[in-house]
């Protein structure tokens, strides 16, 4: 286990140095209830495969940064390598 | 020709109820539906064989101390479920109340502690504070000196608490339920679930290389890490992110610590197992996976984090390690109840915690599910609460 995360400021650094942030998701819109933002905040797909999600690299320049990654085997598609 | 304790089978075409996932929960909630509602007419579905997921990679702690009053009761019947099982079933649990004892290593700690104590008390369970020098005396080979990095300022004790030999409890449920004529389907992956009018009308699956419509009017889901993925076969998006979680065993030594430790600061814990060997774990790695890995980072965190406690532990060898899927909730409790879908019931959401309430689960979703009552010991643990904003404040261990 472990892989790298190729940070736009940085270039390529051990997953350790990042915070994990969760799916990419969609916003909900300026009008939206507040069932549709707790839904937003608390639910995930959760997928098993591909998946689009935020990392923040705390031990570094502190940027979000969205990659592309196999959760089922870890490896990056966009954004790393292993 | 010694008779078999079980034997497994194919599913049929039809049955009362299905239970999705072979695990403790699936097979705890099969198990009463048929001791206490004489429905004998189930199959348990388990797409690896059975036990393969959380049942058999947790660290088998049973404990009735967590904080969140809601959901405390529920692990006291647990533990009673736990205690009556081994005569039920002619069975040996290998059930040991040996105590679970917490460290806490700063003011703030302890003040948690003395929270749930105070928690505890009131609803009867029995636990206690202890300074260091009391816990000395239950656990010799504590370090409570000051040469710690961080030091023991106190800690509590809950004799209720204890160990399950997890491999003992999933032969033993699949005994109980082979014995009462339920149908026990490994090699069985469930691919979809048939929904006709917001009702629930079956499951699809494959059987043998081929698949199969299996009809029921109750579907069960309890999948443990897989949660997610099963629940999006009837179109539910779960509450949950899949972590992987890690844990390990040393070499076999003599007996010498008779309690569960846990430190609470160091997020560390560890037990000797009746074979010998210490059984560590506790680490939760911050990020979705579906994929079971062990890091060095851990064990060398782990280990430092035990020699902190025990250092006279330093030459044991690591013998193996292991992880398992856990599917959190935000809020640390479990999701438990029936689903906008008529007839379709969720038992997930247990991350981490999951081995010791499986009997009490298993019990309370049995008597759900047969009576279409909420069970009181259950009712706040719907999905609907992260709707409605009334979580049940279970973390107490903050995620990173």
């Amino acid at each position: 286990m472990g892989f790298q995360i190729n940070c736009p400021n940085c270039g390529f650094r051990d997953l350790y140095e990042f915070k994990f942030g969760g799916e990419v998701k969609e916003r909900p819109g300026p009008d939206a209830d507040i069932r549709e933002w707790r839904h937003y905040i608390y639910f995930h797909k959760n997928t098993n495969g591909i998946h689009e999600e935020w990392w923040y690299h705390t031990f570094g320049c502190r940027t979000w940064i969205q990659i592309t990654r196999n959760t089922a085997t870890h490896q990056i598609s966009r954004g790393g390598r292993e | 020709m010694k008779k078999p304790f079980w034997k497994f089978c194919e599913p049929k075409k039809s049955y009362d109820a299905l239970i999705i996932g072979g695990g403790l929960h699936g097979m705890a909630a099969a198990y009463y539906l048929a001791r206490d509602y004489g429905m004998t007419n189930l199959a348990v579905l388990e797409k690896n064989r059975f036990g393969y997921g959380g049942s058999s990679r947790n660290t088998e702690i049973i404990r009735a101390n967590q904080r969140a009053p809601e959901i405390l009761p529920l692990y006291v019947q647990s533990i009673q479920l736990w205690n009556e099982l081994s005569a039920e079933v002619e069975w040996n649990f290998m059930i040991w109340m040996k105590g679970l004892i917490g460290l806490a290593h700063t003011v703030a700690g302890l003040n948690s502690m003395r929270m749930r104590h105070a928690t505890q008390t009131n609803l009867g369970i029995e636990n206690h504070i202890l300074t260091p020098e009391e816990l000395k005396k239950l656990i010799p080979f504590l370090d409570i000196s000051s040469r710690a990095a961080i030091p023991v300022v106190g800690g509590y004790y809950h004799p209720p608490g204890g160990s399950v030999r997890h491999d003992a409890a999933i032969w033993g449920f699949m005994k109980g339920l082979y014995r009462q004529g339920v149908h026990l389907c490994p090699d069985c992956e469930v691919t979809g679930i048939n929904i006709d009018h917001g009702r629930v009308t079956g499951v699809r699956a494959k059987v043998g290389g081929s698949e199969t419509t299996i009809s029921a009017p109750l579907v069960h889901m309890a999948p443990g890490g897989w949660s997610s993925e099963v629940a999006a076969m009837a179109g539910i998006t779960l509450p949950v992110v899949t972590l992987p979680l890690q844990a390990m065993v040393t070499e076999c030594v003599k007996p010498f610590l008779n309690h569960v430790v846990i430190s609470e600061l160091y997020f560390c814990y560890c037990q000797q197992s009746i074979k010998g060997d210490l059984i560590m774990g506790a680490h939760l790695d911050p990020w979705q996976s579906y994929k079971s890995y062990n890091t060095y980072e851990f064990a060398s965190e782990q280990a430092y984090f035990i020699l902190q406690l025990f250092p006279d532990l330093a030459h044991l060898k690591l013998m193996r390690s292991w992880s398992g899927l856990c599917d959190m909730t935000v809020d640390g409790a479990p999701i438990m109840g029936e689903l906008p879908v008529k007839g379709l019931f969720i038992d997930a959401g247990w991350g981490y915690f999951g081995f010791k309430a499986s009997t009490a689960c298993g019990k309370n979703m049995a008597e759900l599910m047969a009576t279409g009552e909420m069970p009181e010991k259950i009712r706040f643990l719907s999905m609907d609460r992260f709707y409605e904003g009334r979580m049940v404040p279970e973390v107490y261990i903050a995620r990173s």
